[in-house]
């Protein structure tokens, strides 16, 4: 961002041996742990991972850029703390809520960073690891000890989760 | 080699007849030539010397806790002052957002938003707006860090001159209760100069302010000087914000140094535990003196691990990129929350990079992080060297009581040698007359073009092959032990073994009286470490052997005038 002076045009030359900002790029690519993330079918939204901050949403698209919305809590998205549909997601980073009311008109469909939500997916691939809930005949969850609210079943398509007895 | 005392016969009355005072005055003597010699550079050639020789303190030191100290770990992230955290933005960051480069305003909106919900203490953008943004994105970044202000974490903007900011004005932005926003109450212009050494563009120092910074026509008359005060750089202004006394900050930071001055700013070898996660190179610190020497790795290498906690724009704004951060973020809250970071970019085609004593090519937004961190670990007391001092006479006259000191240890050596002049003529560590004469005997004997050819030889593969040297070097001293073991009578090894004890005596005084010097130099005079190794130098007294002709000169003028008083002249 800073004017190219001429010293660091000869250091641009250099760069290719022991430069160290070549190698924090390159790190960070090979870093990269991809996930299933978007391409999970039947994604949702069930519950923030803010330390119960205020979530960031964004307006606009990826054909015209991203902007600040505003922020607000889980509980004026979720105010029953149900899982939220995800309509879209962008490049595993945006997922699309429904909600396009939060930060008030004309902001259209509202987007939130995937780092600050927990989806489904990422309940799913934790609860496999130690614990287990399925959806009872009376509509009602039960989850082992471990379990941790919401259950949120990958087969099912509840009306509601509800805490785990 | 001249001996201290072995002058001329007519030198030896007068430092008699003088008892304290001979030793005094050659002690004296001694100690100005050091420091003439030290600081004599009319080719600017002691300033080299002095940037290699810090560099190889901090090089081989500069993870001890006494050198370059710690700010509190993870655990006390909330405890003043905070640590620094480096955010690099780059390719894959931008792409997470459809953005591409030169960075959009939009683009920072959306950190400054994402950020807000680690609550850092303060946040730099080390970024340069240099084109006007679309209304709308200046509007966006501008909400956001008038959010981030309410939530009492100032936004920093790089700025290098008054249109930067004046760019972002009069977009006629509103807040979401209907409040104009202005880009002068919600962001806080600091400066981004460098500070490198013209000698190898190393950047060493870090600048207080830009003193020429154009300031707007308002601020014109309130420089402590009656002209405009300068715009503060970015560590320094970050720094002060956050320090008790705010107002006298500055103030008390820049106290002695002169005008466009700057602080040195000490590059740790170790790299943040962080950056572990992401890091090809190692984060640990320099290697252990021994296995420096003996691997040959006791200069400044290249370290690839920064030493600032440095995460990726990308691993915030995706889980996707580190999925390591915890499954409730928090890794990410441990390292932001508290923290102030320092946003830069990582694009090798911006120029924003840095040289340093460690690093050959650094995203530029390192410097500023480096320099606040290091405003913080010295305790708003950053090293200064002599020439930026306002007042240099009493920097170089406390290295002349050093090198007095030191001078005053080798006379005192000298004199405890006696007048033998056979020992003192060799010095301790030199051969015995016995044993030359018997590596003459062994050399006589062989033919001159041999002893010629194989003395050529081996200087030959010293130089061609350096890794002899060092076993070359130890072979020499067990030979030279054990020809002295071996010719030299029981008088000779008896004097030899008290001239060694007494070295070592003066080299063990001398070494504590220079870690004193450094002690004192470096915690109350904030002296940055350039002159060390000089100062190590001189206390092997090789410096002083070296140059006691000034005594001996000093002996004879002693001798004029005691003739001349003694015949009834001027006293």
């Amino acid at each position: 961002m800073k004017p190219v002076p001429m010293m660091f045009a000869m250091l641009l030359l250099l760069a290719p041996t022991f430069a160290p900002a070549q190698a924090v790029a390159q790190a960070a690519t090979s870093a990269s742990a991809p996930r299933a993330g978007c391409a999970a079918a039947n994604l949702r939204i069930v519950g923030p991972r803010t330390k119960d901050r205020p979530l960031p949403l964004m307006s606009g698209d990826g054909a015209h850029g991203f902007r600040p919305a505003c922020s607000v809590p889980w509980s004026a998205l979720s105010p029953r703390n149900e899982p939220l549909s995800v309509e879209a997601c962008f490049r595993d980073s945006l997922l699309q809520l429904t909600n396009d009311s939060a930060c008030g008109a004309s902001k259209g469909k509202l987007w939130v960073s995937a780092r600050w939500v927990l989806t489904s997916t990422d309940a799913a691939s934790e609860g496999t690891k130690v614990v287990v809930c399925q959806q009872l005949e009376t509509g009602a969850y039960a989850g082992t000890r471990e379990l941790k609210p919401p259950c949120v079943p990958a087969n099912a398509t509840p009306a509601a989760s509800a805490p785990a007895h | 080699m001249i001996s201290g005392v072995s002058g001329d016969s007519a030198g030896q009355a007068p430092a008699r007849r003088h008892g304290g005072r001979g030793p005094f005055i050659e002690s004296l003597l001694l100690a100005t030539v050091a420091l003439a010699v030290l600081n004599f550079h009319p080719f600017g050639s002691a300033h080299l010397r002095r940037h290699f020789s810090q560099d190889l303190i901090y090089a081989w030191f500069g993870d001890a806790e006494w050198l370059h100290p710690r700010l509190p770990g993870s655990a006390g992230l909330r405890l003043a002052p905070p640590r620094a955290v480096v955010m690099l933005v780059d390719d894959a960051a931008l792409a997470l957002r459809g953005a591409a480069w030169p960075v959009p305003a939009a683009f920072h909106a959306q950190l400054l938003t994402e950020l807000e919900v680690l609550r850092p203490r303060a946040v730099m953008l080390d970024f340069l707006l240099l084109d006007r943004p679309p209304s709308d994105d200046i509007c966006a970044l501008l909400a956001a860090a008038d959010r981030l202000r309410s939530d009492r974490i100032p936004v920093y903007l790089a700025v290098t001159r008054q249109e930067d900011l004046s760019r972002l004005m009069n977009a006629n932005c509103m807040d979401d209760a209907g409040k104009p926003l202005r880009a002068d109450e919600v962001l806080i212009p600091v400066s981004v100069r460098r500070q490198a050494d013209e000698t190898d563009f190393v950047s060493r120092r870090y600048p207080f302010e830009e003193a020429d910074f154009e300031q707007p026509d308002e601020a014109v008359g309130q420089g402590a000087e009656g002209g405009a005060p300068g715009l503060p750089s970015a560590a320094v202004r970050i720094y002060c914000d956050m320090a008790a006394q705010r107002d006298r900050c500055a103030a008390d930071l820049e106290r002695g140094a002169l005008p466009q001055a700057g602080f040195e700013l000490a590059w740790s070898p170790r790299g943040d535990p962080f950056n572990r996660r992401w890091s090809k190179a190692g984060c640990g610190g320099p290697p252990a003196s021994l296995r420096a020497i003996v691997d040959r790795t006791m200069f400044p290498r290249e370290t690839g691990c920064p030493p600032i906690a440095t995460l990726f724009a990308s691993a915030l704004l995706s889980p996707a990129e580190d999925s390591a951060l915890g499954a409730n973020n928090e890794q990410l809250f441990d390292l932001v929350e508290g923290s102030t970071v320092f946003i830069g970019g990582n694009f090798r085609a911006s120029g924003d990079l840095i040289t340093t004593p460690m690093h050959t090519l650094l995203p530029g937004v390192y410097y500023h992080a480096v320099a606040f961190e290091n405003l913080a670990i010295f305790g708003g007391k950053p090293k200064i060297r002599e020439e930026f001092r306002r007042f240099p006479l009493g920097i170089y006259l406390y290295d002349w009581c050093v090198l007095w000191a030191l001078a005053a240890i080798f006379v005192w050596r000298e004199k405890w040698i006696g007048a033998d002049a056979e020992a003192m003529h060799h010095g301790p560590l030199s051969p015995s007359l016995s044993a030359r004469a018997w590596v003459a005997h062994l050399i006589a004997r062989t033919p001159v073009a041999l002893s010629l050819s194989l003395l050529v030889v081996a200087s030959l593969f010293l130089a061609a092959y350096p890794v002899l040297q060092l076993w070359t070097l130890i072979a020499a001293i067990v030979t030279a032990v054990c020809i002295e073991v071996r010719v030299a009578s029981r008088g000779e090894l008896k004097e030899r073994l008290r001239n060694v004890g007494l070295y070592l005596g003066a080299l063990g005084l001398s070494l504590t009286v220079v870690a004193f010097a450094i002690w004192f130099g470096y915690r109350w005079l904030r002296l940055p470490p350039g002159d060390w190794v000089g100062y190590l130098s001189f206390s092997t007294v090789g410096f002083f052997v070296a140059h006691t002709a000034i005594v001996d000169f000093g002996r004879h003028v002693g001798s004029i005038r005691l003739t001349r008083t003694a015949s009834g002249g001027v006293s």
